[in-house]
């Protein structure tokens, strides 16, 4: 099994999701302390685009193990 | 707030986390490789680095090799996994903390709430520098100036009357510097004479009878911090060669040692004598104030800033209501004498004098109650009464004062007192006749 390409890709899956916890956490405080909604917007639009990021990572991953499994199952 | 660094590779969370930290008030420089962190960092010291292990160009563990005052800089390592934890510990040692992906805030604020090596700014409402308090124009320009040394490495000598809080001020240099090392406060007039090169210098045990245990000086205690040499000028003359050499060499020799110590400290002297007084009694060696003058601060006495006399006011009492668990106040007619007087003792003299009145405080009213008469007897004496100046009062009373002052201390000599005046002898007749006649 090719542990190396599925070792990066969970990293690659972690990265966007710190972002998505970082930005949460600027959002909140933004409109907490600033009450700016354009700024806001701006984050969760930040938040959007991890969550995409996360989820193309995730596909790749699975579709990895995916080709792995056929490798093990081959003769 | 604190000073952080933060180097990851990933713009997206850099940009949102070094925000993060901005809007809780601390300010961040950040970096996305290794030679773009030692390049950041060059020169600077921070109170926490929070560091990415992996980087384009490297590990994040060679940013360490590379920082500035490491002893006194919090280090972080942002890893996916707890697992790293354990492999890291054994290479850094235990004064690395880990932040686990992902990062919330909460993880954030436990990390920058723990007390870092330097001592936590103290953030009182209306203090500066965690010390000092007033916002007149004197104050202004001596916490520009407080704060300009701060950042260097430079020997201050602080100057100023008996009373106006040289001290104080030397504590706020060194909160303002953030330093990794303790602030030492001496007094040279107080060490005995024989003593003083074992207080300054340290010794070993046995180095003279008496010295029954080895100990430390006072450069050695201060290491890495600041050490306060207050009433420099009593260190005796022949002993302040010793005290250069270390300034030079930044080494000192403990008594009956044989090798010396290296000791980095930025040294506040203090002294209530003017650059003149210092230059024409000879006290101070010429090339020792060169080397602890190289910034010098002057302080402004009370009587140049009586603006900040009821900030001064309020902070004392709600010093004392805290000491004795009271809640004494004070009416605008006793702060108005608090005001109006001229504080020939400066800060130290209002301290004593708002004490006073709080123990003599109204039972009924709560309210400060003064005695009749405010000056203390030191400032009756015909030698420190000097020509105060004050806002207010006219040019021709500070000229009056200043001339009567002048022939009383030459004992009514008026031929002396023109000299010394730089006026004629005419002008002075004139003057007197005036004043006579008023």
């Amino acid at each position: 099994m090719d542990e190396d390409r599925l070792r990066k890709l969970l990293h690659d899956a972690r990265n966007p999701l710190n972002n998505i916890s970082v930005n949460a956490e600027l959002g909140k405080l933004t409109l907490q302390t600033q009450g700016d909604v354009d700024k806001a917007v701006a984050v969760f639009d930040k938040i959007l685009g991890e969550c995409r990021r996360c989820s193309e990572t995730l596909e790749s991953l699975s579709e990895a193990i995916a080709e792995e499994q056929q490798k093990g199952s081959a003769p | 707030m604190a000073k952080i660094l933060l180097v990851d590779d990933d713009q997206s969370f850099l940009e949102a986390t070094s925000e993060l930290l901005g809007m809780l008030g601390h300010s961040v420089s950040t970096a996305e490789s290794v030679a773009q962190a030692r390049e950041v960092a060059s020169g600077r010291v921070f109170d926490h680095v929070i560091l990415d292990l992996i980087l384009p160009d490297g590990s994040g563990l060679h940013v360490l090799d590379e920082l500035e005052a490491r002893a006194a800089t919090n280090v972080t390592l942002v890893t996916g996994h707890p697992s790293v934890k354990s492999i890291v510990k054994d290479l850094y040692g235990p004064n690395i903390s880990y932040l686990i992906k992902p990062i919330d805030l909460q993880q954030l604020q436990s990390l920058l709430d723990r007390p870092v090596a330097v001592e936590p700014v103290e953030n009182l409402p209306g203090l500066h520098f965690g010390h000092l308090v007033g916002e007149s124009a004197p104050m202004q320009k001596l916490y520009e100036m407080i704060d300009r040394v701060a950042g260097t490495q430079a020997n201050v000598m602080l100057m100023g009357e008996s009373g106006v809080g040289k001290e104080v001020v030397a504590a706020a240099i060194h909160q303002a510097s953030k330093p990794a090392g303790a602030f030492v406060p001496a007094n040279c007039g107080a060490f005995a004479r024989d003593l003083i090169a074992s207080e300054l210098f340290g010794h070993e045990k046995g180095a003279f009878t008496g010295a029954a245990q080895r100990k430390a000086g006072v450069f050695e205690l201060a290491n890495n911090g600041t050490l306060f040499l207050d009433e420099i000028t009593e260190m005796p003359i022949d002993q302040q060669p010793n005290l250069l050499r270390v300034l030079e060499t930044q080494k000192v020799t403990r008594l009956g040692a044989t090798s010396a110590i290296d000791v980095n400290c930025r040294v506040v002297s203090a002294t209530n004598r003017t650059e003149t007084q210092l230059a024409e009694q000879g006290c101070l060696r010429e090339d020792l104030y060169f080397r602890l003058a190289v910034f010098p601060i002057h302080i402004p006495p009370l009587r140049q800033r009586s603006e900040d006399i009821p900030l001064l006011v309020d902070y004392f009492l709600a010093d004392f209501n805290r000491q004795y668990k009271s809640e004494v106040g004070v009416d605008a007619a006793t702060l108005d004498r608090l005001t109006s007087y001229d504080w020939p003792g400066n800060v130290r003299e209002l301290r004593h004098a708002v004490h006073r009145a709080f123990i003599m405080a109204d039972r009924n009213t709560r309210l400060l109650v003064l005695p009749d008469d405010l000056s203390s007897p030191f400032s009756k004496t015909g030698e420190t009464r000097s020509a105060g100046i004050s806002v207010g009062k006219t040019v021709e009373d500070v000229e009056r004062e200043l001339i009567e002052t002048t022939l009383e201390h030459l004992d009514g000599d008026k031929k002396r007192a023109a000299e010394m005046l730089g006026i004629s002898l005419k002008t002075l007749y004139n003057r007197l006749n005036s004043y006579a006649e008023q």
